[in-house]
């Protein structure tokens, strides 16, 4: 007979009505006591409410991040920066390196909404600024470390002090922008893009400094540095100057004059910070 | 018929202990405590062939499908790996699947241990940190989303050309020429077949090197590890 107390189902007879009949009886609510230790954890209610509690805070906290990732990084925005493919790279690259012969620089538009990078070469994206940012810090550690001068915390310290240096261009730029009153639609993260393009003409001057010493180093920095000033003049000069300045007509006025003055400013700094970052590599 | 044994000392249900009754003596008492023990294990074991419980751990060693891992997938997407001309079948990466990943991250820690270099830190931390990289590069860059287990197990399981590297790396050193040359196969090797799978489970079109370009410094540095 079922004892009132018993806190084990009575399995000793061979005719046990098996476990669900005996749950009834054994009032002191431990039906995992008949389990096996490592399931009764599980099967015991407070932990079962334990697990569902914590995996719906999981839940909620996920849903958290991801609306609130969004008000901090513009994924969607994001996105039309990443929709790139090999051929437009390929393509955009050799502009980054050659400009000289390409003649349309103007970026295609769609129905007021600039066409993705996929399908136009002049359209700034970020895949490039960002795989050569990180491809940067990288064979800034194999420079140092080819000369002996590698840790591992020099990495970081040349990753933070070339963000800085970017994040002090953009701030600059953003605030003649402003003091210009220039009416653009040159957003942040269209200039975070295209200063970020000279991070390939370092990468390229740093391992020619690897492979041929200094003047190697001088002689593709040099190069690299004229593509950059004439790419940069050639792209923001569309989006900066008034639409008159941009069909090659020489427009006389202190508001273009200023303008001008800044596109240069802006293009004739990215060979100095190009400069200024990797001559301390290259011995 | 052992448990009648035992439970003719101890009444299990009650509580109390049948000893009290006689004059106690030395064996009693002991004999009370290891049933108190036993019945713990013994009446559990009875109560299991009729209720479906977790599996115990001989269990587990007898038929790993308990835990979920599949070998038979294991194998499918290890070949897969090691084949990287042949195209890969989306739905391989359907289910996440981190057994396998682990496993090759372990075998990588052991063959560099074996060459005397004790670095578990550094690449169980370069994995995490270079996983994030190219979960985020890759949810920006593809129509639909991935989840982080996927891009880790993707990327472990493309840790095996690095763990044959390693296990080179036993018997001859790689600082030479024919190491450079090595590590750089393995390293195309690596990020190919990783670039393969992610493009035809993530259905991207014309983007494989744009892929694989991230996933070869990733790999890259393992290399770094492995040779240095």
């Amino acid at each position: 007979m079922a004892d009132p107390h018993q806190l084990f189902d009575d399995t000793s007879s061979a005719q046990s009505q098996g476990y669900g009949a005996q749950r009834g009886p054994s009032g002191l609510g431990y039906p995992t006591a008949s389990a096996s230790p490592q399931a009764a954890f599980l099967a015991d209610p407070v932990s079962n409410m334990a697990m569902a509690y914590g995996s719906s805070l999981a839940a909620q906290g996920k849903e958290l991040v991801d609306k609130n990732i969004d008000r901090f990084i513009p994924v969607t925005k994001l996105k039309y920066y990443f929709a790139v493919d090999t051929l437009y790279v390929g393509k955009k690259l050799g502009l980054l390196f050659f400009p000289y012969l390409h003649q349309d620089w103007e970026v295609q538009y769609q129905q007021d909404t600039p066409v993705a990078p996929r399908f136009d070469v002049n359209a700034p994206d970020l895949y490039i600024p960002a795989m050569a940012f990180i491809t940067y810090v990288l064979v800034a550690g194999l420079a140092l470390g080819t000369q002996d001068r590698f840790s591992p915390d020099l990495l970081g310290l040349q990753a933070s002090s070339a963000l800085a240096w970017l994040t002090l261009e953009v701030l600059a730029i953003l605030l003649s922008l402003y003091l210009v009153t220039v009416n653009t639609d040159l957003t942040t993260i269209d200039l975070v893009a295209f200063l970020g393009y000279k991070y390939v003409g370092m990468i390229g001057g740093i391992l020619m400094g690897l492979l041929f010493g200094k003047i190697g180093y001088y002689l593709v920095l040099g190069w690299c540095c004229m593509s950059i000033f004439v790419f940069m003049i050639r792209t923001l000069r569309l989006k900066i100057l008034a639409e008159a300045a941009a069909e090659g007509v020489p427009v006389r006025g202190a508001r273009n004059q200023l303008r001008m003055y800044l596109t240069m400013a802006v293009a004739a700094a990215q060979p100095l910070l190009m400069y200024w970052l990797t001559f301390h590599l290259v011995r | 018929m052992l448990k009648k044994y035992f439970m003719s000392h101890h009444n299990l249900f009650t509580g109390h202990s049948i000893c009290k009754k006689s004059p106690p003596s030395f064996g009693c008492q002991t004999w009370d405590n290891l049933t108190l023990i036993f019945t713990n294990l013994i009446i559990p074991l009875r109560i299991r062939s009729r209720v479906v419980m977790t599996p115990m751990p001989m269990e587990i060693f007898m038929d790993p499908e308990k835990l979920g891992i599949n070998f038979d997938h294991i194998w499918q997407k290890t070949l897969t790996v090691l084949n990287p001309l042949k195209p890969a079948d989306g739905s391989i990466m359907n289910e996440t699947d981190l057994a396998g990943p682990i496993l090759f991250c372990v075998a990588l820690g052991a063959t560099l241990l074996l060459a005397g270099k004790v670095q578990f830190g550094y690449i169980y931390g370069m994995s995490a940190i270079g996983c994030l990289g190219i979960y985020a590069l890759l949810n920006l860059m593809s129509s639909s989303g991935v989840s982080y287990g996927c891009v880790a197990s993707v990327l472990g399981y493309c840790l095996l050309p690095m763990v044959i590297l390693s296990s080179g790396a036993v018997f001859f050193s790689l600082q030479g020429t024919i190491g450079t040359v090595l590590a750089l196969v393995i390293i195309v090797w690596c990020s190919l077949s990783a670039s393969k799978i992610f493009i035809s489970a993530l259905d991207m079109e014309g983007q494989q090197l744009l892929i694989a370009y991230p996933c070869a410094l990733l790999y890259g540095l393992f290399a770094l590890l492995t040779v240095f």
